[in-house]
């Protein structure tokens, strides 16, 4: 472990932490204001029958009840840029980033081994990743305590959804950092780890919204993150395997790829 | 590691090519302990190639290295904590100041900066220009940085590409003044330059690099001695019989003014023109720069 180079990573990344840590809290908290003001105005159109009751919901999340209102918050697009920043943003700075400025010679010049070089950044990542998901769950909390609905939140399995959001993101950042130790500029590497991501997405909303697509939500990562399934107890362990395998498989891939790749002078 | 009093770098059939571009090819080199290095050769002559294949960077596609004694595949990370790197066009972190990035990298060596100070006086790097930002210096600022960070933790061997590029002339005299300490404190410095003079006022030997191939691997006075050196001379009354100097050729008379070219010593040549008739004598020191350009014209006259 090189605590100089995960320091260093970290301090990179410090202000933009606090500041979408704080960003996410607060849009968490607004979460649960949301549900209480307007889940009622809700059911009532969905009983009037001018929009069909799928067409309210967003993902796995709706505004239904507390469990889907906080799903929908967590696979809200605003959650997700503020995790991306890190979980996909972070790892393709710390090396195809400084690949392309010309720094990682400087930084890999030192006694530390490219396999070391992915695990102290592969750490920071998850611990940068960790945080904000931390500041989302943490700030839906926050929400429920405010608006007096904690009655209908069972705390307990609060740690299940923030191990299951932190192993979907790790998911992504593992990938993302994959490309980018493949990569020798950051372009390349960002472009295909915002694909993946938006893919995932675009097969989760698909499957959500249209039936006969529905197959495609079990192609996307975001429908292995169920926050509502956990928080009303119905759990499926598989969906934690899957996420933890796709986290795993790129990992192998940049431990094989990185140490072996060469690193011609940069251009 | 083998603890080998030999060689500090060695190669041993040493090859990389990228597909059918041939980078390096089968090169066989030698650097001794405590001794300045050149290595010399155009743009894409393979300098770089093998500089990064000694840090790991690359992975050679034929033979062998070894760097300290250890094999640059197998033992690179305890390698590299023995060395000082400073690449050519260096980048640094833009966004901490010059202090922080020195911090930082020394922290990531693992060994105090034992010889910052002392750098940052020779290269005028006071604490207040540390205290900036990085991405406000000069580009001979950085290289200057560039030389301190490679240098601050009093390595056992310097690999220094291009180290005076960007670095105003007296600065340049300082980079002299810092490689005569490392000589003298028994240091190896292996440098890659495109500066014929500056590897020739600073270097032992001398390798010249050739479309991956080593051409030739001299002691820099070696190489000196073998060179041609233009001779001028004015003389009053007949010209004299210079047939007889050994290594003169070329020997034009032009008026008053003699020219020619003198392979080897000077001593006999100095001896047959000195007279009272000899009224004004020019003999060009030999310079490293023909003894390259020589092999470069061989590479040329090669080419149908």
């Amino acid at each position: 472990m090189s605590w100089a180079l995960f320091a260093r990573t970290l301090a990179w990344n410090r202000t933009r932490l606090l500041i979408l840590m704080l960003v996410a809290f607060g849009w968490s908290m607004l979460v649960p204001v949301f549900y209480t003001s307007f889940s009622e105005a809700v059911r009532e159109i969905v009983n009037s029958g001018l929009f069909p009751r799928d067409l309210l919901s967003f993902g796995s999340g709706d505004f239904f009840t507390l469990a889907g209102a906080l799903t929908l918050g967590l696979q809200h697009p605003l959650a997700i840029a503020f995790v991306a920043v890190f979980a996909i943003g972070s790892p393709v700075a710390a090396i195809a980033g400084e690949r392309e400025r010309g720094t990682l010679e400087v930084l890999l010049s030192r006694p530390i081994s490219r396999h070391r070089h992915y695990a102290v950044v592969a750490l920071a990542v998850l611990v940068l990743v960790a945080l904000v998901v931390a500041a989302l769950v943490l700030g839906q909390l926050a929400g429920v305590w405010a608006v007096g609905v904690t009655e209908e939140l069972e705390m307990a399995r609060l740690p299940l959804v923030f191990a299951n959001g932190v192993l979907l993101w790790a998911a992504f950042g593992s990938f993302s950092l994959a490309a980018s130790v493949s990569s020798d500029r950051a372009g390349p590497a960002l472009g295909l780890s915002l694909g993946y991501l938006l893919l995932n997405y675009f097969f989760e909303i698909l499957g959500s919204l249209w039936d006969a697509a529905e197959w495609t939500q079990d192609y996307s990562l975001f429908h292995h993150f169920q926050p509502g399934e956990l928080l009303s107890g119905e759990a499926d362990p598989l969906d934690f395997a899957i996420l933890a395998a796709a986290m795993v498989v790129p990992i192998a891939w940049a431990l094989v790829v990185y140490p072996r790749r060469d690193l011609a002078a940069p251009a | 590691m083998q603890d080998a009093l030999a060689a500090v770098i060695a190669t041993r059939g040493l090859g990389k090519h990228y597909g059918s571009v041939q980078a390096l090819v089968d090169l066989d080199l030698e650097v001794r302990p405590g001794e300045i290095f050149g290595f010399l050769g155009p743009n894409g002559a393979g300098k770089s190639t093998m500089i990064r294949i000694l840090l790991g960077f690359l992975h050679p596609s034929a033979g062998s290295a070894t760097v300290l004694g250890g094999d640059v595949e197998r033992d690179s990370v305890e390698i590299r904590s023995r060395i000082g790197y400073l690449p050519g066009g260096i980048a640094l972190y833009d966004s901490l100041s010059g202090r922080d990035a020195l911090d930082y990298l020394s922290d990531l060596q693992g060994r105090p900066p034992s010889r910052r100070e002392e750098l940052c006086d020779r290269l005028e790097m006071p604490a207040s220009v540390l205290r900036r930002r990085v991405r406000d210096y000069s580009r001979g600022m950085r290289q200057k940085m560039g030389v301190i960070q490679a240098l601050q933790h009093d390595p056992e061997l310097a690999i220094l590409d291009e180290p005076t590029e960007g670095l105003d002339p007296l600065m340049q005299q300082g980079f002299y003044a810092i490689v005569g300490d490392l000589r003298a404190a028994g240091r190896t410095v292996f440098m890659s330059s495109h500066i014929l003079s500056e590897v020739e006022r600073v270097c032992d030997r001398v390798a010249i690099i050739r479309r991956g191939r080593l051409m030739a691997l001299h002691r820099v006075e070696e190489l000196l001695a073998r060179r041609k050196r233009r001779i001028q001379l004015r003389w009053l009354g007949t010209a004299p019989d210079l047939s007889v100097v050994p290594g003169l050729v070329d020997v034009a008379v032009d008026g008053d003014r003699i020219s020619g070219t003198l392979l080897g010593d000077v001593a006999p040549f100095v001896r047959a023109v000195a007279s009272p008739s000899l009224l004004d004598l020019t003999i060009e020191p030999a310079r490293l720069e023909e003894a390259f350009l020589e092999y470069y014209a061989e590479d040329a006259e090669e080419v149908p």
